[in-house]
């Protein structure tokens, strides 16, 4: 039997004109969890929530929730209710009537409608500004209202689209906190659609990577962190340094590779089938990479193996790390998080030479882009780092 | 000597202001000389000086004499305006609606209303006149002058409503809807409120523009005149400064239903932004 808040897509298409949106999407939701839709602009992750919600009807496939197709339902039919990027609180409404909408149209009495509106305002403190107009709140009062109006409605799924967008990166905080305490409390599922990664991997108990209308991977948000199932992922996710070499020998489950700028380093290949000549990407994390002084001019290459060398091209103190930035030739950036305590305990000055060199067993392969064609491997654009810093 | 940064201003501002001065004399030069001679005394004529200062010809318009039936005129004007008014608002807001999808021939029917606002209005009047001639019809008012004056009217409206729903964020429909509202209840409880401010503009022009309507209904008039034509028709016979009584009462009138509406619009915004400041001033 299926739960209440339980959503399933299956093979969801919707194309506007001849763009694809969405494209034949299978994903479920268990009830009563936290799910981030994650990605850049126009990946679809909006489009995919509006027809959860109802407001935009499916080109191809089926929603469910609950068990039931809810595909022709109106919204109200369906058991969810959407918070708006912006809100869209009614501006010629006082607070209190903004939140005691859905009780209006469903015909509760003035007195009934207004004690409950006001209750729901007490939780989220607001009571005492229920006669304001919406104008007259600061940005994160609106989203608490809004948040209200849509829980009045006691809804199985909470639809939330970029629902901190609109603030500043103080309250974003604070309040992505009191989202997922509410979510916890009242037990139902939310869907939250955002671009911004650390908000999604801080909230969500389930995160789903999407581009251009696709998955490219759902799951815990540490998994999706520490184990991206593609480059994509790890590039967008950020944290990650992607690699990318041709097979030379593969022995016990260990694929000895080398790029094409002659790198050499090894890769964990257990769960594949891999064979001499085949090109692999795998990614190694941010904060397991180790620097050391280079002697020697910059960019020669390294005489080890799981290492590569440059120059120091940034330097971003983060507080518990040290971000170091390297110019590799004839490859995309390399970054290593650096302890801040190890840092200053050896520093490294932008311009440096440095070799950036990790151990083998802290290397992930990249499954999900063995049966992809090999992208220009190497010099690859590192277009995962635009996306974030487009988005952050 | 000029300093650099000091705060004279240069000539182009008194040429400007000079020019300013000259465009508010124009503008309101001649409707000043009308108000301050309709208070001309019982004696005078239609020139200054004054001779003395009185309410005689406001009197003298309200009995039908000589002066021609301005009472029966600015009746029918006003009745005329609020019928015109009354249809231009309910055709403008669900055209509007309408026009916010495309449907079959949306293009054609768009550019078909905004045509009768380029032909000339005499023509146009001329055309109705022909027409109910040709059906057999008696033009009135209230029929062949109400039809040539909305050909006026509904375009206006319709290109504000235009203007009015390109800042409607549809956002708010949706809201509605994901909070149980049906389609009318949406349209009753959400769009209309929120567009207020502009349908109340819509049927200001609604008003404005039929009460001084003059070239589309000269001819389908009929036999009973509006105002706007009675008033013509007098400045050919009447040598009174009643004229200028008329001028006066018909101007304030005007002013008052601007006033109204201007003043319903800034109440609505303000209703807004402002109300329950006084509840709690902190935050």
């Amino acid at each position: 039997m299926a739960q209440p808040g339980e959503i399933e897509l299956r093979n969801l298409t919707k194309r506007f004109d001849q763009t694809v949106a969405v494209n034949a999407i299978d994903l479920a939701i268990p009830h009563g969890s936290y799910c981030c839709l994650l990605g850049p602009s126009g990946c679809g992750k909006t489009t995919i929530l509006r027809m959860i919600a109802g407001h935009e009807t499916p080109t191809e496939g089926d929603v469910r929730i609950g068990g039931e197709s809810v595909v022709g339902f109106p919204p109200a039919r369906r058991g969810t209710a959407m918070m708006f990027q912006n809100y869209a609180l009614f501006p010629h409404l006082t607070v209190l009537d903004n939140v005691a909408f859905n009780l209006k149209m469903r015909g509760v009495g003035k007195a009934e409608r207004h004690r409950r509106a006001r209750e729901m305002l007490a939780q989220v403190r607001l009571d005492r500004f229920a006669d304001r107009m919406p104008a007259q709140l600061s940005g994160g009062q609106q989203q608490r209202v809004a948040l209200s109006r849509a829980l009045i409605t006691n809804p199985r799924v909470l639809l939330l689209d970029e629902p901190l967008s609109a603030l500043d990166e103080f309250l974003r905080l604070q309040m992505r906190g009191e989202l997922r305490r509410m979510q916890r409390e009242l037990g139902i599922t939310f869907i939250h659609v955002t671009h911004t990664q650390l908000e999604a991997i801080a909230v969500a108990d389930m995160v789903v990577v999407m581009e251009q209308g696709r998955i490219e991977q759902a799951a815990s948000a540490r998994e999706i962190y520490t184990l991206p199932v593609s480059a994509y992922v790890a590039r967008f996710m950020g944290g990650q340094n992607v690699l990318d070499g041709k097979v030379t020998s593969v022995r016990a489950g260990v694929a000895s590779l080398v790029s094409d700028t002659g790198e050499r380093f090894s890769s964990p290949v257990t769960d594949a089938t891999v064979t001499e000549g085949d090109v692999l990407h795998c990614c190694v994390r941010r904060d397991r990479v180790a620097l050391e002084r280079a002697p020697g001019h910059p960019g020669a290459q390294p005489e080890r193996a799981n290492a590569v060398a440059g120059a120091v091209h940034a330097i971003e103190y983060q507080g518990s790390y040290v971000k170091v930035t390297i110019d590799v030739p004839g490859r995309e950036q390399f970054v290593a998080n650096v302890a801040d305590s190890r840092f200053f305990a050896n520093r490294v000055d932008i311009g440096d030479p440095v070799l950036a060199r990790w151990a083998p067993e802290d290397v992930h392969l990249l499954t999900g882009d063995l049966r992809k064609p090999a992208r220009g491997m190497g010099a690859g654009r590192p277009y995962g780092e635009e996306i974030t810093r487009e988005n952050g | 000597m000029r300093q650099p940064g000091s705060n004279r201003r240069p000539w182009t501002f008194y040429a400007l202001a000079a020019f300013f001065a000259l465009y508010v004399l124009f503008l309101y030069g001649p409707m000043s000389a009308i108000f301050i001679l309709s208070f001309q005394g019982p004696t005078g004529g239609l020139t200054f000086p004054m001779v003395g200062v009185s309410l005689h010809w406001f009197g003298a318009l309200f009995g039908q004499q000589r002066t021609g039936d301005f009472a029966g005129s600015f009746t029918r004007s006003l009745a005329l305006a609020v019928i015109v008014l009354s249809i231009t608002v309910v055709v403008s807001v669900m055209a509007g609606l309408a026009f916010r999808r495309r449907f079959l021939g949306s293009t054609l029917v768009f550019y078909m209303a905004i045509f009768s606002l380029i032909i000339p209005g005499l023509l146009l009047g001329l055309g109705v006149g022909l027409m109910f001639q040709f059906l057999g019809i008696k033009p009135a008012w209230y029929s062949s002058a109400l039809g040539a004056q909305l050909t006026w009217t509904l375009p206006f409206g319709l290109l504000i409503m235009f203007a009015v729903f390109s800042r409607f964020n549809p956002a708010y429909e949706e809201a509605a809807r994901d909070l149980g509202a049906g389609p009318w209840q949406t349209l009753s409880n959400v769009v209309l409120p929120i567009l207020l401010p502009g349908i109340i503009a819509v049927a200001l022009f609604g008003f404005t523009l039929s009460y001084d309507e003059f070239p589309r209904t000269l001819i389908p008039i009929g036999s009973r005149n509006t105002l706007p034509l009675e008033i013509w028709a007098m400045t050919t016979n009447v040598t009174s400064p009643a004229l200028y009584a008329l001028g006066t009462v018909t101007t304030a009138v005007s002013f008052v239903v601007i006033a109204v509406a201007l003043t319903s619009i800034a109440v609505i915004q303000r209703r807004r932004t402002r109300r329950g400041t006084q509840v709690d001033g902190g935050d």
